[in-house]
């Protein structure tokens, strides 16, 4: 035995050291604060569906670390991601569902819910499909199946993206289903002698002769004229409702350049409300509305007109059916940011009340923007009023919380 | 079984001189390391607020106070680490050929052994895998100790106090180390085992035959990778993404047993019927 002692003891070092960090590593939890949403007025079971993804970092030590936390009604949870967790990936919960449902035609699908449609009959998927040799990407399709949920068939073809051979980029920004057509909304990158410039299509696919119909763009690259571009950007919808309507908002903007400086400003901003089965569009007039396109958002039958004023949330509801607006109305956030530094809340919209959620919390920068508002879409009655707070606020203040996804279940 | 754990044994007392140099070498090192930095921060601390009159909470707001992450990010720190790696890498080569150098040849009283001749292999491997567990475990004990030093070097108000866990977690350098969880380790050095086990049948077709035999080695490790990463390939170019993720890593670890084995195969063959003295 005593010809052994080296390897022994080597062997029991290894087993005790390394044995003791992992027994260690799962049963020692790194303290982190817990974050709660504290009720100020109404009824705290209006959030309970309520979802806040984001990451917090202790900023006391300069490592610059941070950790991703979800925030829901029963206070915060870090995440620790078990090693299998990281090798499965974490879908989007719309996707993850459709794989669990469709276990088969899911294979080999993209994980953008953009590329989705689902309604009572058939889960659709349309995505976009390139080649890149040194220089260009070339040779655009549209690769599309449609399940058919009753009697589990699947129609797979491929399409060519017309003028394919001036794009850069295509990117799918939604999908949409009427009867035997398909609607895909694109944002296509096209070169032109003067640089690149984005472009929105509507395409119409027949599915029964698998071809496009229809080509619809919105923005083109205008022509020859100076300075001016059009932007074109589609608003906000919940991924997985139907809608029978597109809502784009186009800016024509106009670029200052002189000797020093280059600006830009937007001489003309239009709503367009565009009808995919007819093809029509119409405009909306919105000229002195306050909004932001990346807080407004469209429930399909009518458009919430979303802007921040200051320290208040201002909402105009305009319904596509009889083309009026009602009357606006404020939610006045609470939130403290001194400088300004703060970023804008998030909204959305589900089941007829709006969702807001601030996004940043720094209590050594002075930012406290971390309100939790719900209310009543139509009429602007708030149901739930609150704020995230740290549960003992006591115990730490030199960290900061940063909230970059809302979901409602 | 006996005689497998004898040759082990006696591989790793081979390598017991160059293991322990090689762990003073790196706790020397280290604990200078540890020295330097705490002294460099004080030093640097004593000049802001003695010399340029700052006061002292202006000092840790603008420089904040020292942590160990500081001496982790040293030269100090990861340059034994990296001698350590390079100490195993050298030694997966040196392990076969110091038994064809020298004077009386030691593979042949190694293969004339009344035992398996698959057991030379095991038990070569097996003193690589103890060899890196060796240095992976000490560099575990070494740490708290080195906070010790740096508590006692630096005083309170200036210092962040960190645990092993999470200093380990927090640079990525070592999480490959150190990985989190149980599963990733297993995983990480397994790979590492499926390499050496690949580079041994190379070493074995040189020994086996000569200058072809380089050839052949070369080849074996080319398809070696190749067979491991087939599903990947075929997953990324021929099937369309046809795999889910948690099919591709079965497939994978699938591979990777068979590629082992037929190392393990391929090895025992040329040792029992083409090696040469």
């Amino acid at each position: 035995m005593r010809k052994y002692w080296k390897f022994i003891s080597i062997l029991v070092v290894i087993m005790l050291s390394i044995g003791t960090f992992y027994v260690k590593s799962v049963t020692s939890e790194v303290n982190h604060p817990e974050f709660v949403i504290k009720t100020q007025s109404g009824d705290a079971k209006e959030i309970e569906p309520l979802k806040l993804m984001g990451y917090y970092s202790d900023t006391s030590s300069m490592n610059y670390t941070s950790t991703n936390l979800k925030i829901s009604s029963e206070g915060s949870t870090y995440e620790r991601r078990t090693f299998l967790d990281q090798v499965i990936g974490e879908p989007p919960a719309v996707i993850k569902e459709y794989q669990e449902n469709y276990r088969s035609f899911m294979r080999g699908k993209g994980l953008n819910v953009d590329s989705f449609f689902e309604n009572d009959q058939v889960l659709a998927y349309a995505d976009v499909d390139y080649k890149t040799d040194s220089f260009y990407s070339r040779d655009f399709k549209f690769p599309i199946s449609i399940l058919n949920k009753e009697d589990g068939s699947v129609q797979s073809f491929t399409v060519d993206i017309p003028d394919s051979e001036k794009m850069d980029y295509v990117y799918m920004e939604d999908v949409q289903m009427i009867e035997d057509e398909l609607y895909l909304v694109t944002n296509n990158m096209v070169r032109n002698p003067e640089g690149s410039f984005d472009e929105k299509h509507v395409y119409t696919i027949d599915l029964a002769n698998q071809t496009i119909r229809n080509d619809e763009p919105f923005s083109q690259v205008p022509e020859g004229q100076e300075g001016n571009r059009i932007v074109t950007d589609v608003m906000r919808t919940s991924p997985t409702k139907a809608s029978d309507h597109i809502i784009f908002l186009q800016k024509e903007i106009k670029v200052i350049e002189d000797m020093e400086s280059y600006r830009e400003e937007v001489v003309k901003q239009e709503v367009i409300s565009y009808n995919l089965a007819t093809k029509e569009k119409e405009s909306i007039s919105v000229s002195d509305l306050p909004f932001t396109i990346e807080l407004s958002f469209f429930d399909g039958s009518s458009i919430y007109f979303i802007g921040l004023e200051g320290q208040e949330i201002v909402v105009t509801p305009y319904h596509l059916t009889d083309g009026k607006a009602s009357e606006e109305y404020r939610l006045q956030l609470s939130g403290e940011d001194e400088d300004g530094l703060g970023s804008a809340p998030m909204t959305t919209i589900k089941d007829g009340k709006l969702y807001l959620s601030g996004q940043q919390l720094n209590p050594k920068l002075n930012i406290n923007v971390a309100d939790i508002i719900v209310a009543n879409v139509k009429t602007g009655d708030i149901l739930f009023k609150g704020q995230i707070t740290l549960n003992d606020p006591e115990t730490k203040n030199q960290y900061e919380l940063y909230l970059h996804e809302m979901l409602v279940e | 079984m006996k005689n497998y754990l004898k040759l082990v044994n006696f591989e790793f007392n081979r390598i017991a001189k160059l293991f322990t140099v090689l762990l003073g070498i790196t706790f020397v090192a280290q604990m200078i390391g540890v020295i330097v930095q705490s002294r460099n921060y004080l030093n640097m601390a004593n000049e802001k607020i003695y010399k340029e009159m700052l006061p002292q909470a202006q000092f840790l707001e603008n420089f904040g106070q020292m942590s160990f992450l500081q001496i982790t990010r040293s030269i100090w720190f990861f340059g034994p680490i990296a001698l350590c790696i390079a100490g195993v890498a050298f030694y997966i080569f040196f392990i076969w050929y110091r038994d064809w150098i020298g004077k009386n040849t030691f593979i042949y009283r190694l293969l004339m052994l009344p035992t398996s001749r698959l057991n030379i292999f095991y038990a070569k491997i097996t003193t690589i895998l103890i060899m890196t567990f060796g240095f992976v475990a000490i560099q575990l004990i070494i740490i708290p100790i080195e906070m010790l030093v740096m508590k006692a070097m630096v005083p309170n108000e200036f210092r962040l106090d960190m645990g092993v866990m999470e200093v380990l977690t927090i640079m990525p350098e070592l999480t490959l180390i150190y990985p989190r969880s149980i599963m990733q380790f297993f995983f990480n050095y397994g790979l590492g085992l499926l390499a050496v086990s690949v580079l041994f049948t190379g070493i074995l077709f040189e020994r086996s035959f000569k200058w072809k035999g380089i050839l052949a080695g070369l080849l074996y490790s080319a398809i070696a990778v190749v067979v491991l990463i087939l599903p990947l390939l075929l997953h990324e170019f021929v099937l369309n993404s046809y795999f889910y993720p948690i099919e591709l890593f079965v497939l994978e670890i699938v591979m990777g047993l068979i590629v082992f084995a037929a190392s393990i195969w391929v090895s025992g063959f040329l040792l029992k019927k083409k090696v040469t003295v």
